[in-house]
């Protein structure tokens, strides 16, 4: 990978490695995968929780997806930095996001009342 | 020390001449990949103060999520997003013929249905401010409101970058430090596609049933 | 206005009226007369030199790195010591406020600050320290050292960084600026909910603290990127990553924490803004918010913030030790791998700050179990240093003394942070002043490192070695100051001493609040000492002027460069065949082997941009802060509009031609780092 200073931009592996079939196949997935999981959720065809699952496995599949059809990563000694460094900092948003419902579901659970009609009422004295 | 002396006693290459092998536009582009790793951090952090905003306490008595959301509609601004990031995607294939023309037409569709984006969701907010679902009425609406304004606002900064690089195409053509903007401009337009498909699921589509 | 302010508000002046200056209040006084005198004293002498032009083209306008690190380390340097100040002012008054018979001064019942003065004090004390005195020091220093160390001639990013660097600076300069106009915010450091909220806390304070964390954290993050950027990218041919120095490792593992966890801070923030700006709900105690929230948002970053602060210190312990071993540094593999453990782990232990917030049993014992991981690789780091000493030929310069001071130090910090990091312990002395005494000796230890570090660097650029005798003594009585303070402390803690309390009311605490005055006492002590130290150092500066290798037993590729560095770094980028080439080629007898001829340098101009980013940023702080929206407006604007001219301007550097290059390294030893690279081309051709 010896671009030279005066290389003509141009033949840059970042430009050339676009490609019409990548752009419309990444949109194709997209907006297919969206219309599924809207599909599945209007129609109400599961309970909540295994419906999260799904909707969260078909956002996985989207988001890589776009990585390699829109972003264009791989391991290739031009995008490997790239792909470290999102494969990196997926753990962190499992751990702060994860971690903080998790926490949150707890603390509720030992210090707010039991669910009670009316209990969604809030007082509306303070600012 | 792990070098190697050769047998023959010469010693090893100890400066390097000529080009030293930066490529400074894998170096910018790098530099701005970070950068929306962070940005995606900033996402992170207003997603988990939505997941713990997100329950009865925090409604105050006023809309939830089930009242707010509508996924139907919400998938206009979703074809108009991907589709801005496409018609932007396309207009940088352009670059591999120098072809001008092809750059400045991908700029200018991204620009029109990311405006149109912008006004589904501008109108989206007005109905709810006209129901009284305000950013002050709710802790959750309040980070309903700031998550996707956000959101939005990093598409009204994509909409002035796009302006600006109208004009610099317009003027210096495809030159080097063009060639790295618009590079990063795809890098920055397509992480915002990638954004809204957790805005959607997450907010709008997980709103319905939670 | 969208939310309930207490006082009055113009559209021309905001918040701001005659009676935000404190001009009754004598210590409000008393600092602005010193602040003052010590800001003449800098300015008088410029302006009768007439060096203004100087400053303006070499220093604030510069991209070199080499000064950008330097500035940032002075600012750090003059943050410590108001800093110390706050300190000082803290421990004087909670010994002389303690029982309910101690005498009270002034305006206060006790003692001689009131409690909303004394809580503003240890506000701007955690503050100033933690984010505007270590972090640019630590900032400064990866910015000089890295690029020499990986054989590069600048940052990727020679604009971004010089930002970086006035972004920090407007940070600090908000925070002095509360002293005089309006005050600061007299909620802690951390600034927890819902006391920082407008209701309860409706003066400009908060506002202060919170956007000079913002505006310097953004130059924090952007730092981040440039300097993770150069590491990737930018080493010399050959420095593979099995040779990169271990000071580099950690800054690179440090600055990925930075680049990670400054944003999640943002968010905590910008949350908080819009509560005390938009009238939101995030963190109030109705209509919604959870207070809990603020403090979950600010620890997922203050955790790893602590990290980002001890582990370029951990790369400077390896650096020093091993130079001043003679030995390799022992165990490299499992140093590197021990960084990025820690570095990883660090993100998932954020709740000990709060464990005793009722999250309950399970979510205390995992953040328990992950704290307390993260003190296996921290124990594989200190036994590597050890074995780096052992059979080594150690010679006890000053950095040495820091460094063994602060394993020391690393060793009662470490410990006593194991036991808190048990959720039993800590539900006993949390809050208590237990932790302040913990995580004291963890900043201390930072400390001690960066005086190692500011030692050790300084020869290399500046050009001379700074005075080993004050030097000797300012690290006695710095240590000493530390060890009698903080063991009070501990003591403090046990025997049930809370934080944060501007009146005591255990007359028992006496006594050990007198070891901690007494204390006190020798830092002012070593305060002396520093400054002799540089005054002494600085006098005598054409007597110690030194080579390359200053030590004579370095290792690493800066020491390669001449003494002071110019301001190309290297002449030729040297080719790298080992981790640790210097102390490679002095085995093969290469270490003074100059290159056969010189080529062309492509270097960057300097540039007035950052300084009036710089300008545009106060202004937009202040007017956020005082809520002047046509000021914060405008200056965001301007801000952009630089940035998009910026653009489109073409020419961004200047091309330093072989020959000149050959000229300026046969004169290197009469350059300096304060010369004008005018004057010094113009040496070289022997034109002066």
């Amino acid at each position: 990978m010896s671009v030279h200073e005066d290389a003509d931009p141009l033949m840059h592996p970042e430009v050339q490695q676009s490609s019409v079939f990548g752009y419309l196949s990444g949109y194709a997935v997209t907006v297919l995968l969206l219309l599924l999981s809207m599909y599945i959720t209007i129609a109400h065809m599961l309970p909540p929780i295994p419906l999260l699952g799904v909707l969260s496995g078909l956002a996985l599949v989207i988001l890589i997806a776009q990585a390699f059809l829109f972003f264009g990563l791989d391991f290739s000694q031009h995008h490997i930095w790239k792909s470290l460094s999102i494969i990196l900092t997926v753990p962190l948003f499992i751990l702060s996001i994860g971690l903080t419902v998790w926490m949150f579901h707890s603390l509720d659970g030992l210090t707010m009342m039991p669910d009670m009609p009316g209990m969604s009422m809030q007082p509306t004295l303070l600012q | 020390m792990d070098a190697q002396v050769p047998r023959d006693g010469k010693l090893p290459p100890l400066w390097h001449y000529g080009h030293e092998g930066h490529d400074e536009i894998s170096t910018k582009t790098l530099g701005f990949w970070l950068y929306m790793i962070s940005d995606s951090l900033i996402f992170g952090g207003l997603f988990a103060a939505y997941g713990v905003l997100d329950q009865p306490m925090s409604f105050a008595g006023g809309p939830g999520p089930a009242q707010i959301m509508h996924p139907v509609a919400a998938f206009g601004q979703t074809l108009a997003v991907l589709t801005s990031v496409l018609a932007y995607s396309l207009g940088t294939l352009a670059m591999k013929t120098n072809n001008k023309a092809g750059v400045l037409l991908g700029i200018v569709g991204a620009m029109v249905l990311a405006v149109i984006f912008l006004g589904l969701e501008f109108n989206d907010f007005a109905v709810l401010y006209a129901h009284g679902a305000t950013l002050q009425r709710s802790g959750f609406l309040a980070a309903f409101f700031i998550l996707i304004a956000t959101h939005g606002l990093h598409m009204m900064f994509g909409l002035l970058w796009m302006a600006v690089m109208l004009v610099q195409v317009g003027r210096y053509g495809l030159s080097k430090e063009i060639v790295m903007r618009l590079l990063n401009l795809r890098l920055f337009w397509q992480f915002q596609a990638s954004v809204w498909v957790c805005v959607y699921i997450y907010v709008y589509l997980r709103g319905t049933f939670s | 206005m969208l939310v309930d302010l207490q006082g009055p508000w113009s559209p021309l002046f905001g918040r701001l009226t005659l009676a935000s200056i404190p001009y009754s209040n004598p210590i409000i006084i008393f600092a602005f007369v010193f602040t003052a005198l010590a800001g003449l004293a800098v300015v008088v002498p410029v302006l009768y030199y007439r060096k203004v032009g100087y400053i303006f083209r070499e220093w604030l306008t510069s991209v070199d790195h080499k000064k950008i690190g330097v500035m940032y380390i002075i600012l750090g340097l003059v943050m410590m010591f108001r800093g110390f100040v706050d300190g000082m002012m803290i421990r004087t008054q909670q010994v002389m406020a303690d029982g309910p018979h101690s005498p009270g001064v002034m305006e206060a019942q006790h003692g001689y600050l009131p409690p909303s003065h004394f809580d503003q004090i240890y506000s701007s004390h955690g503050t100033l320290m933690i984010l505007f005195a270590v972090t640019p020091i630590l900032t400064g220093l990866g910015n000089i050292i890295v690029p020499l160390q990986i054989g590069a001639r600048d940052m990727a990013f020679p604009t971004m960084n010089a930002i970086s660097l006035w972004l920090t600076a407007v940070g600090a300069m908000l925070i002095m600026a509360s002293l005089f106009i309006g005050d600061f915010s007299d909620a802690g450091w951390v600034g927890l909910t819902p006391l920082t909220e407008l209701p309860y806390s409706p003066s400009v304070g908060v506002d202060y603290w919170m956007w000079a964390i913002q505006i310097s954290s953004i130059g924090t993050t952007l730092n981040a990127i440039n300097i993770i950027t150069t590491i990737v990218g930018m080493r010399a041919p050959g420095m593979r990553w099995d040779r990169l120095p271990i000071f580099t490792w950690t800054t690179l593992s440090t600055n990925i924490i930075g680049l990670t966890a400054f944003p999640i801070l943002g968010v905590a923030l910008a949350l908080l803004g819009a509560d005390r700006y938009l009238g939101t709900h995030f963190y109030t105690a109705g209509l919604g918010g959870n207070l809990m929230l603020y403090t979950d948002l600010f620890w997922i970053w203050g955790h790893p913030e602590v990290y980002f602060l001890v582990l370029p210190s951990f790369g400077i312990l390896s650096e020093v030790i091993a130079t001043f071993s003679e030995k390799p540094l022992f165990g490299y593999i499992t140093m590197v791998a021990a960084t990025f453990a820690i570095a990883g782990i660090s993100w998932a232990v954020w709740l000990h700050h709060f464990f005793t917030m009722g999250a309950g049993p399970w979510v205390n014992t995992f953040f328990s179990v992950a704290t307390m991981l993260v003190g296996i690789p921290t124990g594989v780091k200190v036994f590597n240093w050890m074995f780096t000493m052992y059979r080594g030929r150690i010679t006890y310069t000053t950095p040495m003394l820091w460094s063994v001071a602060a394993l020391i130090l690393l060793l009662v910090g470490g410990l006593t942070g194991v036991m808190l990091a048990n959720p039993a312990i800590d539900y006993t002395v949390h809050n208590s002043v237990f932790v302040i005494a913990h995580f004291h000796c963890m900043v201390l230890l930072i400390a001690f490192t960066i005086f190692a570090a500011v030692i050790y660097w300084y020869p290399k650029v500046f050009g001379y070695k700074l005075d080993e005798r004050n030097g000797t003594w300012f690290f006695a009585t710095f240590t000493a100051g530390t060890a009698i303070t903080f063991t009070a402390m501990f003591g403090l803690g046990f025997m049930g001493e809370t934080r944060r309390l501007d009146y005591l009311y255990d007359p028992s605490w006496q006594p050990l609040l007198i070891v901690e005055e007494l204390g006190i006492f020798v830092y002012v002590l070593s305060c002396y000492f520093f400054c002799r130290m540089f005054y002494v150092s600085i006098r005598d500066r054409n007597l110690n002027r030194c080579g390359a290798d200053p030590w004579g037993t370095s290792r690493t590729l800066e020491w390669m460069t001449h003494s002071p560095v110019p301001f190309y770094n290297f002449a030729v980028t040297p080719h790298v065949n080992a981790r640790d080439e210097l102390a490679f080629r002095r085995s093969v007898g290469a270490d003074e082997t100059p290159p056969d001829h010189y080529e062309a340098i492509h270097m960057p101009k300097n540039t007035m941009i950052p300084v009036l980013i710089g300008v545009l940023a106060f202004g937009f702080g202040f007017g956020m802060v005082w809520r002047i929206w046509w000021m914060a407006g405008l200056s965001l604007l301007g801000i952009i509009a630089l940035v998009i001219f910026r653009s489109f301007v073409h020419d961004h550097g200047y091309l330093l031609s072989g020959e000149d290059i050959a000229r300026m390294e046969g004169k290197a030893s009469q350059m300096s780092i304060m010369s004008e690279t005018q004057d010094e081309m113009a040496m070289a051709e022997g034109v002066h």
